[in-house]
């Protein structure tokens, strides 16, 4: 078992302008798939991210402050989880409830030295 | 599973629940959030009748996790502080709150909360119960012999001042811990104090309200920040108390004082765990009030049987007790003490000073004590005069029939 993180990109709620009852029915997905992976055993944690962003850039370290709504897509969080490979973490991303929005699953694996 | 298991786990886990479900939605929610969790309960309990769930803690956690985007729907409703809710990534904060590191720190913020100085002293002991607790109206109103809607009124006053003084929740830090450390452990000791001397007929509603009591001062004790030597001494006291709980009381239901309790049957672990507990209290000079009522019941408990009681050991630890705590109800202790030891010279020191009405409700312990000071002097007229007044005072039916033992004996 290797260690690997989903980091989710995409659009925010609001910024899609869903109403309450559709970003209710989403939570609702996001609850039932994260209770999935942890009776699965295989949820090792994660964060949520807020939509505020500072960004420094460059030799000058220019500094923008931009929210969601000012980005094409934003970092919203991400889970850790335990798999056997890619191919085991891809199939656990397909209950990720935010494809139809354009939504984005980054599929990364934790480096570990074990030499 | 027993049918008081289940309460039992209702119970505690109510209380986390609660404490969790507040950190998402504040104290503002309080009451939908109590709701919620109440149901989620009761419709657990109608399901479990057919089968219980494997992990029934865990079962419960999951439930009132399903539970928070109903609470969301009844806040939006109802148009009450709703948090901000704009991404389903949300929820991955929203389950880590759901794990146990995180349960212990929500229900820390609770207690604080529950124990708040700006809420009426009364107000805390009912909210604490209820909130933390997870206590019914109905087993509060009966555990601390108050009427429901008594209950009712001082737990809705309770919300309602953490409303207008906008009580945050946390746990307070740096210059307003001690003094809210302060407020905590005395709320903790008079729950314990409810069970431990309580009127109450069932020893069950006893037990509960004690072991309340030392749950919560463990969480305390969990917490750097809340360890202190103060904390560790109302722990060591607790567990001196509780070692004799189940010898305060024979089989017939009556009411036995230290000299007529089985000392065999005192809980040699509690009494252990006590001292160890006593040890850290006293690793800096700090003493407070619960120190010295550890060190007094300790007194009592080194002694091998009532009549080797050393009384004058104990006379001091109330005379420091004294100092810091200068009130009618130790000296009416010191009085009965100069008793024990026939100093009857300096029981009637102590018997001058005290006003009764001083000890309000309990004011017939005092003519009980005078009527036994009388007794021993051997002046029976007066001793019966007093123990009439006692029994005209005393509520407690326990201890009314304690007091008829001891009225019949001087008619004899």
């Amino acid at each position: 078992m290797k260690d690997f993180m989903m980091i989710f990109i995409g659009k925010e709620y609001t910024d899609l302008g869903l109403s309450q009852e559709e970003m209710q029915a989403r939570m609702e997905k996001w609850f039932a798939w994260g209770n999935k992976m942890e009776q699965a055993g295989i949820l090792r944690g994660g964060e949520a991210l807020t939509p505020q962003i500072r960004r420094v850039t460059g030799q000058n370290r220019t500094v923008t402050d931009l929210t969601s709504a000012d980005v094409k897509e934003i970092v919203g969080g991400f889970y850790l989880i335990k798999a056997k490979d890619f191919n085991a973490v891809q199939e656990i991303a397909q209950d990720f409830p935010d494809y139809d929005l354009g939504n984005t699953v980054e599929i990364r694996e934790i480096m570990v030295f074990d030499h | 599973m027993e049918t008081k298991l289940i309460d039992h786990l209702f119970r505690h886990h109510s209380g986390k629940m609660v404490s969790i479900l507040t950190r998402i939605f504040g104290l503002a929610n309080l009451e939908i959030i109590e709701d919620a969790v109440q149901d989620t309960f009761l419709k657990a309990s109608i399901k479990w009748r057919k089968q219980l769930p494997d992990n029934p803690e865990a079962w419960l956690t999951k439930a009132a996790k399903n539970r928070v985007l109903d609470i969301f729907r009844k806040i939006q409703t109802e148009r009450k502080n709703l948090p901000e809710l704009k991404n389903g990534i949300e929820t991955i904060a929203i389950n880590e709150l759901f794990l146990d590191t995180e349960i212990a720190d929500a229900q820390l913020r609770m207690i604080f909360t529950a124990c708040h100085p700006k809420l009426n002293a009364k107000d805390r002991i009912a909210f604490a119960l209820k909130t933390i607790s997870g206590f019914s109206y109905k087993e509060i109103s009966s555990a601390l012999l108050t009427k429901e809607t008594t209950i009712r009124k001082r737990i809705f006053r309770a919300r309602k001042n953490i409303q207008q003084h906008n009580i945050q929740f946390k746990i307070p830090q740096g210059k307003e811990l001690p003094n809210r450390l302060d407020s905590v452990l005395e709320v903790l000791y008079l729950i314990f104090n409810e069970g431990f001397h309580s009127n109450n007929k069932t020893t069950l509603v006893r037990k509960e309200l004690c072991g309340e009591a030392m749950r919560l001062c463990k969480i305390l004790l969990k917490n750097k920040h809340a360890q202190t030597s103060g904390t560790y001494a109302l722990f060591a006291l607790m567990c001196f108390h509780a070692a004799r709980l189940d010898t305060k009381v024979n089989t017939n239901n009556e009411i036995l004082d230290l000299k007529n309790q089985d000392r065999n049957k005192w809980s040699f672990p509690l009494i252990q765990l006590g001292n160890a507990i006593m040890d850290k209290a006293v690793e800096n000079d700090e003493f407070s009030s619960y120190h010295y009522e550890a060190a007094i019941i300790a007194e009592h408990i080194k002694a091998p049987n009532f009549e080797q009681t050393n009384w004058n050991k104990i006379l001091q630890w109330y005379q420091h007790l004294y100092k810091i705590q200068p009130t009618a109800s130790h000296l009416l202790s010191m009085a009965v003490v100069s008793l024990q030891s026939k100093n009857y010279i300096k029981a009637n020191y102590y018997f001058d000073q005290i006003n009764p009405e001083d000890l309000e409700q309990r004011a017939y312990l005092f003519y009980a004590a005078k009527s036994d000071y009388f007794s021993l002097l051997n002046k029976k007229e007066k001793a019966l005069k007093f123990i009439d007044i006692a029994l005209r005072k005393v509520t407690n039916n326990l201890e009314k029939e304690y007091f008829q033992k001891k009225q019949e004996k001087l008619l004899k």
